[in-house]
């Protein structure tokens, strides 16, 4: 498996109406090697800040992140080939009208001769059990066929590591389950967030991300369960609707 | 996000004449049309050009449906158009240029339902290899190539769910509550695009 490193990661933004940075991310230091690593926390706790420093989509404000040693900085390109990235929206990652024709896309930098672009998207778009869906315009087909698209378009150049930002967030209860059966298929390291918690128990290890730091890294039982205490925890003394006599 | 009117036919698979023809003649054909556009003065020639584009669109097997899909979104507008040449400058002009308009739409929507986007991308990769002495990079001119055919239905479906929900709150007449959402969900898609090309390596300068 390959290792991902981030080695005393901070990630601050500068704010419009303040003069102190807003720190994303701060001194945050893993070695990632397990083939299934899960992320979970709360809406704008940094866990895609921490997914897109690993594919260079940010980069550290201090410190680095290196994948296989290459730093993400750096060496972005070679890392980019390295490690695919998989949105929550696969409308804002599929570029081309058909998903043939997007996967066909991703391989315009490594593959030079058209046939051979053409059978190796036949080859992804296969292994996906996409085929039948190929040709037909990314708005025709449901979330999960859309998002299976997108994962066929990134995984068409063979990358080493997948990262996937909450890629079961807009999916139903059927296209989560396909979702799901088709990354357990899958050779490459996973790193993903994801804000549903079974999903996150069949991971080899997860963190739990809170206000920009690792707040729980450890077995997914143990994480899940340390990241719900923390959030009915954060529940107590809020007045809802249901509480009002 | 609902399905988009698009404005060019998306390629359909097939062996007719068109579907194997060389690039270069039906990217003729679609600059030729262009060019008639402005030379034909008779409504009746446009007519003609328009019902033997037709035929060869239906006969390419991309289908009535795909047609009017390509045509449809056009129909306001040519109206419109065509209703104010009409006044201005009698029947026969306004017809001349509104089947003029719809000679170039379908032209060019039978060169997109013949040919996959990967080839046509070839070509305008073969087209701006001239341009390379100069800096440019012919990878990138197909890349936006392809955003663009892929960009018009997102942005006129933006539309068509910015009006629904601007109905929906009664505020359907308010041009302010169509335009700005349009133009920030535009925007967004954009930067949304380059991120998610970036991730993909794509874009960049060549190794």
């Amino acid at each position: 498996m390959p290792t991902v490193t981030f080695d005393k990661v901070t990630v601050a933004v500068q704010q419009e109406d303040s003069p102190q940075p807003k720190v994303l991310l701060d001194e945050v230091n893993l070695r990632l090697d397990e083939p299934r690593v899960g992320v979970i926390g709360a809406n704008g706790s940094g866990k895609s800040t921490l997914l897109r420093l690993v594919n260079g989509l940010v980069q550290p404000t201090t410190g680095t992140v290196a994948v296989d040693g290459d730093d993400t900085e750096r060496a972005v390109r070679k890392v980019r080939r390295n490690v695919g990235f998989v949105f929550t929206d696969p409308l804002s990652q599929l570029v081309m009208p058909t998903g043939r024709e997007d996967v066909e896309l991703s391989l315009r930098r490594s593959v030079k001769n058209g046939a051979e672009r053409r059978s190796r998207a036949e080859a992804a778009l296969g292994r996906l059990g996409l085929l039948t869906l190929a040709d037909q315009s990314i708005y025709e087909l449901s979330g999960g066929e859309r998002q299976l698209m997108a994962l066929a378009a990134v995984l068409a150049i063979d990358p080493k590591v997948l990262v996937l930002d909450e890629p079961s967030t807009l999916l139903d209860l059927r296209n989560r389950e396909l979702l799901r059966r088709t990354l357990a298929g899958l050779d490459q390291q996973i790193i993903m967030s994801t804000h549903d918690l079974d999903l996150a128990l069949e991971m080899d290890r997860v963190l739990v991300i809170e206000q920009g730091r690792v707040a729980f890294d450890g077995a997914p039982a143990d994480a899940v369960a340390a990241y719900r205490s923390w959030c009915m925890d954060g529940l107590n003394g809020i007045n809802t609707a249901t509480d009002t006599p | 996000m609902r399905g988009h009117g698009f404005l060019l036919a998306n390629y359909v698979p097939g062996t007719s004449f068109l579907h194997r023809s060389p690039l270069a003649l039906k990217f003729l054909l679609v600059v030729g049309c262009g060019l008639a556009s402005f030379v034909i003065v008779d409504w009746g020639v446009s007519a003609a050009v328009l019902a033997v584009l037709g035929g060869l669109f239906l006969g390419a097997g991309a289908g009535g449906k795909r047609l009017w899909g390509a045509v449809r979104p056009l129909v306001p507008v040519l109206l419109v158009v065509g209703l104010f040449q009409a006044w201005q400058l009698g029947a026969p002009t306004g017809a001349r240029i509104v089947l003029n308009i719809l000679v170039c739409v379908v032209a060019a929507s039978l060169l997109t339902a013949t040919t996959p986007v990967q080839q046509l991308l070839d070509g305008v990769v073969r087209l701006a290899r001239p341009f390379e002495r100069f800096g440019a990079d012919p990878e990138r001119f197909a890349l936006t190539i392809g955003i663009m055919l892929r960009s018009i239905p997102y942005i006129a479906g933006t539309f068509a769910d910015v009006r629904d929900s601007a109905r929906a709150r009664g505020l359907e007449r308010n041009p302010r509550a169509l335009v700005l959402p349009v133009f920030i969900t535009s925007v967004a898609y954009a930067r949304q695009t380059g991120e998610a090309l970036a991730a993909r390596g794509l874009g960049e300068a060549e190794d």
